[in-house]
């Protein structure tokens, strides 16, 4: 198949080591990781992950899902081979919860819900208080995943990246 | 589903070059100058364009303005009128039934192929007029402090048709906050080809 773009089969390998890594470090650290202001949040992949391997004609995918499995049909994808190339993450900060699905080739975002904002306006409300309050919220999440990538991304050129995807064997030849 | 309620779906972009300080004021003109029109009464196959972001049946921006805080919130409309293909197969049978009889009547054994293809366009044309566009909205916000705009899809189609809709709209050009465009917001220009030359990790 031919690139619809220059530069996307870079954004589809990119973007899935991402994932992958993410749900290896995910485990590997209890789902901790610093935010932008150095504070904790967590963040989880869970419930459903797409992992891919293969191109052209022998692509091949597997989508496994769960509410409360270990996904390891994906997990064992990942030992031949496979990447994770769509995935559920749910993020926690204090009380405040967010669960998204991130596609690795072009990070394009679904089934995005935020905390519970309040939808019935009081009267003297901003009328546009509910938009500011959800837009808040989503880039809230947002600045979460960019800093995680942020990470990825330094590590990936960096000399550690060796000693990471020694871990990652481990993590999977314990999957 | 969107960015107001339930869960969203949509695909970040930001704008490449500098937003010239007089567009700020003219944000709400040229969104009516390419605003939705309207083809209820027409037998156009589709429109688009933009609509307020609160109601998809305000074109001009009647209730609420489009700048919310340090955002500009709008939606994009596309109608699109489709005839199920079972219906205009049968359309056309009956269409080309007719014509047989009467090439029969005129002593011919066949209908061309030119004619044929004219009764297909005819049947096309009469069915779409009776067919009532089905509207979509997908919405739009821009961070005018980040130059960071959301669509509220993530289908290749229809990002294509909002990015020129937009380009057109403000004369700005967007592109799409992809792993790589993310990866050289964190390295740097300079880095750029390491990472065109990254080799594929091979986790096992």
């Amino acid at each position: 198949m031919e690139d619809a773009y220059i530069g996307q089969a870079q954004d589809a390998a990119l973007g899935r080591e991402f994932l992958t890594w993410l749900w290896f470090k995910s485990e590997e650290k209890n789902g901790m990781f610093p935010g932008p202001d150095n504070l904790d949040f967590a963040l989880y992949v869970e419930q459903r992950v797409s992992v891919q391997g293969g191109e052209g004609e022998s692509l091949e995918t597997a989508t496994v899902s769960g509410r409360m499995s270990e996904l390891r049909e994906a997990r064992l994808g990942l030992t031949t081979g496979k990447k994770v190339s769509r995935a559920l993450l749910r993020l926690e900060r204090d009380a405040e919860a967010w669960q998204v699905t991130v596609k690795a080739e072009d990070f394009s975002l679904s089934g995005f819900k935020t905390p519970k904002v309040e939808t019935k306006p009081e009267e003297g409300d901003d009328p546009d208080a509910l938009f500011l309050e959800r837009i808040f919220l989503l880039e809230k999440a947002l600045g979460f995943l960019d800093h995680v990538f942020a990470g990825f991304v330094r590590l990936r050129l960096s000399p550690q990246w060796a000693e990471e995807c020694a871990a990652i064997r481990v993590w999977l030849a314990k999957s | 589903m969107g960015f107001l309620a339930g869960a969203a779906a949509f695909t970040r972009y930001r704008i490449t070059e500098p937003v010239p300080d007089a567009l700020w004021a003219e944000v709400t003109d040229r969104l009516k100058k390419h605003a939705f029109r309207e083809i209820d009464d027409t037998a156009d196959e589709r429109s688009f364009g933009w609509v307020s972001f609160e109601d998809m049946l305000d074109a001009a921006w009647r209730e609420a303005p489009p700048q919310k805080g340090a955002y500009i919130a709008f939606s994009l409309r596309l109608d699109t009128r489709r005839v199920p293909p079972a219906v205009y197969k049968k359309h056309f049978l009956l269409a080309l039934r007719d014509e047989e009889r009467k090439a029969q009547e005129a002593g011919r054994k066949f209908v061309s192929r030119e004619r044929k293809k004219e009764l297909r366009e005819q049947v096309k044309l009469r069915l779409m007029v009776r067919t009532l566009p089905i509207p979509a909205v997908f919405e739009v916000a821009w961070n005018t402090q980040t130059g960071v705009i959301w669509l509220g899809s993530t289908t290749p189609k229809l990002r294509s048709l909002f990015e020129d809709h937009f380009t057109l709209t403000f004369n700005l050009h967007l592109e799409p906050l992809t792993p790589t465009r993310l990866a050289l917001d964190v390295l740097g220009e300079a880095r750029a080809r390491e990472l065109d030359n990254l080799e594929p990790t091979i986790f096992i």
